[in-house]
């Protein structure tokens, strides 16, 4: 019967590794960092963000404001490696989500490269909407990852 | 035996329960490299931005100070802060803001060639982040040894800055100051527009001048990424008062109010400010720049 008890105390040791792991205690947003960049060259390095998502019941729409200069030239990456679903779509527009008149210049809707890494080189406007639309994930309720994007410019 | 089965069963049984709830405590709790991005934690984001789930993501000094060059900012002797003392600055607000100011000259000193004051403010921003208590971000990648190497090497320092502006977001990601951030560019914001104006006093040049308004564009996204941080640094309320105002007062300037009739047309719009209204925006920009370098 020792051997339930052994069992058990690993089950347990397992779990509460994992359930650490699953929380982020292990993301390296180090090399997440230093994947973007790679995908960044030639252009310079301007800033980032990590963007925290946590999953729940309800789908959630997040945007990022980003204001860029007519007349410069920008890249932007993503990295969704840090992500515990590839289910969530992104999407950048020429006008914020309060708006009906804006454009999608950039989508990764469709997109089954699966490589986690999104490059995007922006075309002539004076701010970029970046919406991360976040699908309802009851099952995944608490589970949280990052979402990497980089700026880069010419 | 029976018994003994039993109550290690239940031991062990326990013990699974008690991981359960452990790791369910560890999901909830705010982990150690978790920003104000939380968007389910109430406790830890701003009401703004958990109803809005709006972020803002902001461009470093490097680069403001790249497009003035691109726009004919010369080099004039004598304009960039003459501080050289930076342990006057007490508060957290004063030094990151002249942070960012000196972060703005250093980028306008490197574009322009001027080798012995970049070393000078690449030396002032070492010991505002010292006293910031990040000074180690230009120990990375020997970003300091790397920067005197290429004194004269105008390409390569602007990529070594870059580089530090890197370090320098992930020192403040990884340590959760996301205000910090926001704060040292308003400060860069301020010296970056005071550095156009001077040129534009000088010269009268109009592409300067719809330089400057189109900066101002940016001030709107600063001040709600302040918002987004006013409750990490007391002083912040008041840094969005004063550039609410000077944002106030542009938007009111008749070539600004006749140029956005909707807000969707609002950032498309090129304003051409008249003379006087460049002198006004720009004299309220010098009075802020005063008050934070005088500290």
């Amino acid at each position: 019967m020792k051997k339930v008890f052994y069992i058990s105390l690993v089950g347990f040791i397992l779990f509460s590794s994992f359930s650490i792991i699953q929380s982020e205690g292990l993301i390296d947003k180090t090399k997440l960092t230093a994947d973007c960049k790679a995908k960044m060259e030639p252009y310079k390095y301007d800033s980032q963000k990590f963007t925290k998502i946590n999953f729940n019941e309800n789908s959630q729409l997040l945007e990022i404001e980003v204001p860029v200069f007519i007349g410069e030239k920008y890249r932007i990456v993503f990295n969704t490696n840090a992500l515990t679903t590839n289910k969530i779509n992104i999407n950048v527009y020429t006008k914020s989500k309060s708006s009906s008149k804006r454009e999608t210049i950039f989508t990764t809707n469709g997109d089954n490269s699966n490589t986690g890494e999104f490059v995007f080189d922006v075309p002539r406007v004076r701010k970029l909407f970046i919406d991360y639309e976040v699908p309802a994930d009851a099952s995944a309720n608490k589970i949280s990852g990052y979402i990497l994007m980089m700026v880069g410019y010419k | 035996m029976i018994s003994t089965k039993k109550s290690l069963v239940l031991k062990g049984s326990m013990l699974m329960i008690a991981g359960m709830l452990f790791a369910s405590c560890n999901n909830n709790n705010t982990p150690k490299d978790e920003n104000t991005e939380n968007l389910t934690d109430s406790t830890v984001v701003s009401e703004t931005e958990a109803t809005n789930n709006v972020f803002y993501s902001l461009p470093s000094p490097l680069q403001i100070a790249s497009i003035f060059k691109k726009s004919g900012l010369k080099y004039q002797d004598g304009i960039t802060s003459d501080v050289k003392e930076p342990s006057k600055y007490t508060t957290s607000l004063l030094k990151s803001i002249n942070l960012g100011i000196y972060s703005a000259d250093l980028s306008y000193c490197v574009l322009n060639k001027q080798n012995q004051a970049a070393m000078n403010y690449m030396k002032l921003c070492r010991q505002l982040a010292d006293n910031l208590g990040m000074g180690s971000v230009f120990e990375q990648n020997n970003l300091s040894k790397r920067f005197e190497k290429n004194l004269g090497n105008e390409d390569s320092l602007a990529y070594i800055i870059a580089e530090l502006q890197m370090v320098t977001d992930m020192y403040l990601e990884e340590n959760q100051q996301p205000q910090i951030t926001a704060i040292v560019f308003s400060g860069a914001w301020i010296e970056s527009m005071y550095l156009g104006s001077k040129l534009y006093e000088t010269s009268k040049d109009k592409t300067m001048g719809t330089k400057l308004s189109e900066q101002m564009t940016i001030l709107g996204s600063i001040i709600n990424a302040l918002k987004v941080v006013k409750d990490k640094d007391p002083a912040i309320p008041s840094l969005i008062d004063d550039l609410q105002n000077i944002k106030n007062d542009y938007d009111k300037s008749p070539s600004v109010s006749a140029k956005t009739p909707s807000k969707d047309e609002e950032d498309e719009a090129e304003i051409n400010l008249t003379e006087n209204e460049i002198t006004q925006l720009t004299n309220k920009i010098k009075d802020l720049r005063t008050k934070f370098i005088k500290g």
